[in-house]
């Protein structure tokens, strides 16, 4: 039985956490929505009031002039297509691939498999300026440099080893006894892997396909590196030559820039269950 | 029975990683030996004629040792910020409060924008004429000048992107210690409040203990990312004002494709990936031993 002081100082002690919480709910939401919200602002003003002083965060004159315009002025209705064609084929390649990879380490004892998954975890950790340079020359003589499918290549090779350790995860927590009831069957590995196992790993082959594809999308320095004319252009490179330009025209530019967000923005919020069980586990996206 | 499939089963194995190693060795490990090659090569030779003049270079290059300099002020200054910001959320969202589905989903929307837009973002912002930045703080701080440069300033242009930084990663870190928080049973706590344990307390003894593990991998992790961020520096300062904000990214960058020093640029991509692969084994540690 707790006396009636013990109560009133829990209580009190409840109110003033619930105090300093919501002070500091209040004070991030605030710090992590002012760039966004001054950005969307800006979308939908014209040129000229972008630049007029004073800065208002409302546009005067509401306009949707920007998010006409990018799609005249600038090619992004290609940039769009370009980004959907290499971050789509990157998705599905080296989620196929990752899955193979996946079951095989985590059905199999062979030789060499704990230093060959040690492996795959550590080249998750390179940065891609390791291999940037002799990758553009090795493109370059396969007269691949300038088109997606180099592009390609070199998404689906990193995103290959986190596909795999995230399917490893995946195939660990379905029972081997599934394989094993196929075998008796006489089914081969293979069969077992495409008819019983593959079904079942679906949520967890979706949530790998998204983050390649979401990998993709977001990559800067290999679509610098790689492409070099305007017609090869994925959104994000699109979208980091805009903001080069001599004169900056930050309504296009902002307005881009939040279309060519919508894919990660939505899959993100709706991904990030997965995505801290996977990091818990091996699967790094970076 | 069960032996003949064990030695089936070895054979099979190799067969279901083999396609995803090959590609790897083909497109990672082929060109990394090519980059450790060059960064050997006298500059504009070839075949085996080794040289370590590239690495002597690069040890008394005062722009990389300011690089080098840099990079580790920004990924200590975003770890601490990542930390702070992401634990002070986690407990508060912790807390079951009304309205916390609003507020988690508020605090993710940095986290799901790409590293090029949150650049580009802050850059715009920081405008100093038509950012909204200078007029906010000119309203607490009228004294603050009207067109201030924040990123062509000698003084802040690296601790706002510091700041673009923290804002950009802090949500992952928050994530990750509230599914933490949220796996420590409740009855630790209740069990410790009935014997009179006071917050602090029951915050050191319960809570820190209880998260270890999970702040040790996501500090590990983050430690790896910061250290090779790359598009945000590019589209917020692209390195400037002069190497002020460069990182060893976006110089090894410059180094191959700006300045096209293949040799030397190859020598510098070496050293960045032996420190960060030393960076990374907290990480390769931790998870090998879950195995």
């Amino acid at each position: 039985m707790k006396s009636l002081a013990a109560l009133s100082s829990e209580r009190r002690e409840r109110r003033v956490d619930a105090i300093v919480s919501y002070s500091l709910l209040v004070l991030s939401a605030g710090f992590a929505c002012f760039p966004f919200i001054f950005m969307l602002s800006t979308s939908f003003k014209s040129e000229a009031e972008a630049l007029s002083l004073p800065v208002r965060w409302i546009p005067k004159q509401f306009t949707l002039q920007a998010y006409s315009e990018m799609w005249t002025l600038k090619p992004f209705a290609l940039y769009f297509w370009n980004s959907i064609v290499v971050s789509g084929v990157t998705a599905v390649l080296s989620t196929v691939v990752g899955a193979l990879a996946g079951y095989g380490f985590s059905r199999f004892q062979f030789r060499g498999r704990t230093s060959l998954l040690a492996f795959f975890l550590a080249t998750q950790m390179i940065s891609g300026v390791l291999v940037i340079g002799p990758y553009f020359q090795i493109l370059a003589a396969l007269e691949l440099y300038n088109t997606l499918t180099g592009l390609i290549i070199a998404y689906v090779t990193i995103c290959l080893p986190f596909a795999a350790w995230m399917s490893k995860g995946y195939f660990d927590s379905i029972p081997k006894e599934l394989d094993e009831a196929g075998l008796v069957d006489g089914a081969s590995r293979l069969q077992i892997f495409v008819r019983i196992i593959c079904p079942i790993a679906v949520p967890g082959t979706v949530s790998t396909l998204l983050f390649a594809f979401l990998l993709a999308w977001q990559d800067l320095l290999w679509a610098l590196c790689l492409v070099s004319i305007d017609e090869k252009r994925t959104v994000t490179l699109a979208v980091a030559f805009l903001v080069g330009e001599f004169v900056i025209q930050w309504p296009m530019l902002t307005a881009a820039s939040l279309i060519g967000s919508l894919p990660t923005i939505l899959l993100y919020l709706f991904l990030q269950r997965f995505y801290v069980e996977g990091l818990a586990r091996g699967a790094v996206k970076g | 029975m069960r032996s003949g499939h064990a030695w089936h089963d070895r054979h099979l194995g190799y067969f279901f990683v083999l396609p995803a190693t090959l590609m790897l060795a083909a497109v990672l490990i082929f060109p990394a030996f090519i980059t450790l090659k060059a960064s050997v090569t006298p500059e504009g030779g070839s075949g085996w004629n080794v040289t370590l003049a590239h690495y002597q270079k690069a040890f008394r290059d005062p722009v990389l040792l300011q690089t080098f300099k840099n990079t580790v002020a920004f990924v200590a200054w975003s770890l601490a910020g990542h930390f702070a910001l992401g634990l002070g959320l986690a407990l508060a969202l912790n807390q079951a409060l009304p309205g916390q589905t609003f507020f988690r989903l508020v605090a993710l929307i940095p986290w799901t924008i790409p590293d090029v837009v949150a650049g580009i973002l802050f850059r715009w912002v920081l405008n100093p004429i038509h950012g909204a930045m200078n007029p906010l703080i000119r309203m607490v701080l009228p004294s603050f000048p009207a067109e201030f440069q924040w990123l062509s300033s000698p003084t802040l242009a690296f601790p706002s992107v510091i700041i673009a930084n923290v804002w950009r990663g802090y949500p992952l870190v928050m994530v990750m210690l509230l599914a933490g928080l949220m796996a420590i049973p409740r009855e630790l706590y209740e069990a410790a409040a009935v014997d009179g344990a006071g917050k602090l307390r029951r915050f050191f003894h319960i809570t820190l203990p209880g998260l270890s593990t999970i702040i040790i991998i996501a500090l590990a992790l983050d430690m790896v990312w910061e250290f090779r961020r790359f598009a945000l520096v590019v589209a917020m300062t692209g390195g400037g004002p002069g190497t002020l904000t460069e990182v060893l990214s976006t110089l090894v960058y410059k180094t191959y494709f700006q300045f096209f020093t293949f040799e030397y640029a190859s020598a510098m991509a070496i050293l960045m990936s032996v420190v960060l692969f030393i960076l990374s084994l907290p990480y390769i540690i931790l998870v090998g031993r879950k195995q």
